[in-house]
């Protein structure tokens, strides 16, 4: 052996800069949230001098609603979270296990798919009001709307993921004559942690926005439930303080769901472009 | 008592979509033989290895790995035949110790006794110290070393090498195929390796044999038997090249 492979490298010389790189993105980042988030504050105070305060009340009074809602409306914040997760959770187990059937079941393949478009193409309104109609129990009602909606983008990435997965892989893996168990363990089910990831970051946003809509419409305990009171006592802060605590919500979401990336997807190289 | 070949091949004939990629292809493959299949790209090199992993069923005659027929019996071969390909084809997912580990872990072996043996097949294949490293992190040579760790470690009677040194440097293509014949050898395994490159084949074989496409044996000899290496490359690469004149003239 002329030297160990061991002894080559040069890992440390193509990560450096890539790491370098992520760490100026994320100060970037950080430094135009911040200003992004002092523009806004600025823009309500200057628009709270102008009109009245149910058209645009002060930060200081919006503030102050936010702790009184954190404070006293704890379970319907509660109850908006566990709504969210539950929709969440059974749509990426259901949605998931559609998109893995699709690709072993291709007689099954375009009857899914296009169930997936025309489900997809409802709009949610028509859910909501469909909703209504079938089902008497408010959970129930929130659960269905919020599981067809979120469930096909699950269903689509999966079997996506799943058409991407390199043959050679698959290959490699049957190489070894595995059972049909082993080969999900071993192969399709880590290949599909990153579409999982990515489905769940762009569905999570969404699907905070639809929990508090069908509460709007059918609930009386829920953050969207007492976004319609606040509306029909014209008390704008309230619904401000509500919208700054769901969109809080979706950046801490966010940021969990990156933890949560950071630590499963911890093999993949940065990269770094010129 | 005799003993059984480990790779026969009975007159197969492998067709798809109309086209002919092995031709009444008979090959023999004596137990702790290295037989080296040579031939041009799209000779049915590729195909050939393909039936005998049971990947592909032929389209008539009969295939034993083994004693089982790899297309039918596919799982009984399990533990029995490994395959290291061109491409490393490693887990980007698994450390290198992980993706030494695979084939043991779905053989059966539990997770702490298959990664202790992958390990000492990092060392046997002089990667000690990578253990811990991701394929991204390892260059060409290392992955592919990693690569026919994880071929060997499940212990096969049979090995099996399509093109597995082909895209490497020719000090590390060297290196390597050194240090392969001779762990080969060392641990009496039977290996039948598929190659363009007609100077990989008499280094490393005991018998080479020649394909012509649709793959059928246009030559087949042994280069212990010729103390010319200069004229047995002359002799393979006629073969080679009479394949292609053939199918010039036709």
């Amino acid at each position: 052996m002329v030297s160990s492979p061991s002894a080559e490298l040069g890992v440390g010389a193509v990560d450096a800069p890539a790491r370098g790189a992520r760490g100026r993105g994320q100060r970037a980042d950080a430094i135009a949230g911040v200003v992004v988030i002092v523009a806004i504050v600025a823009a309500i105070q200057i628009a709270s001098f102008f009109v009245p305060a149910y058209i645009m009340p002060a930060p200081l009074v919006i503030l102050r609603a936010l702790w009184n809602e954190l404070t006293h409306d704890t379970g319907d914040v509660v109850a908006t979270l566990l709504r969210l997760f539950a929709a969440v959770l059974a749509s990426l187990v259901v949605g998931s296990a559609l998109g893995v059937v699709m690709l072993g079941a291709t007689w099954l393949r375009p009857y899914i798919r296009v169930l997936l478009v025309v489900v997809t193409g409802v709009p949610a309104l028509s859910w909501m009001l469909i909703a209504v109609f079938w089902f008497r129990n408010t959970e129930e009602r929130i659960f269905f709307i919020l599981f067809l909606i979120i469930l096909p983008f699950y269903a689509i990435n999966v079997y996506d993921g799943l058409q991407a997965l390199p043959k050679e892989l698959l290959e490699m893996v049957e190489s070894f004559r595995p059972r049909p168990l082993q080969t999900f363990r071993y192969l399709l089910f880590p290949h599909l942690i990153p579409y999982v990831i990515l489905t769940t970051k762009s569905a999570i946003g969404y699907a905070i926005r639809m929990v508090v809509f069908a509460e709007l419409i059918g609930a009386a305990v829920g953050i969207g439930a007492k976004m319609a009171v606040a509306e029909s006592a014209f008390e704008m802060d309230d619904i401000l303080a509500w919208t700054v605590l769901l969109v809080a919500f979706n950046l801490i979401l966010q940021a969990l769901i990156g933890a949560i990336e950071r630590r499963l997807l911890h093999w993949r190289g940065e990269v770094a472009v010129r | 008592m005799s003993v059984q070949p480990e790779i026969v091949l009975d007159r197969v004939t492998c067709s798809f979509n109309g086209v002919t990629a092995v031709e009444n292809l008979s090959l023999i493959v004596e137990r702790g033989e290295i037989v080296a299949l040579v031939g041009r790209t799209g000779a049915g090199k590729s195909t050939a290895i393909n039936v005998i992993l049971g990947a592909l069923a032929p389209s008539s005659g009969h295939a034993l790995v083994a004693g089982c027929d790899p297309f039918r019996e596919f799982r009984a071969l399990r533990g029995k035949l490994a395959i290291s390909f061109q491409t490393d084809r490693l887990l980007p997912w698994r450390t290198t110790l992980e993706n030494v580990a695979l084939g043991l872990q779905i053989g059966g072996t539990p997770r702490t006794q298959a990664l202790e043996r992958a390990r000492t097949w990092l060392a046997r294949v002089k990667m000690t110290g990578a253990e811990e490293k991701y394929p991204h992190e390892l260059s060409g040579g290392m992955r592919q070393r990693v690569s026919l760790a994880r071929a060997l470690a499940v212990d096969p009677e049979i090995v099996l090498l399509d093109e597995s040194f082909s895209q490497l440097d020719q000090v590390t293509s060297a290196e390597l195929r050194r240090d392969f014949r001779a762990l080969v050898h060392d641990l009496g395994k039977t290996c039948l390796f598929i190659t363009h490159r007609i100077e990989d084949a008499i280094e490393m074989a005991d018998r080479v044999v020649v394909l012509a496409a649709p793959a059928h044996v246009v030559l087949e000899l042994r280069p212990a038997d010729h103390p010319d290496p200069r004229a047995l490359v002359d002799r393979i690469a006629a073969a080679m090249l009479g394949d292609a004149i053939s199918s010039r003239q036709e």
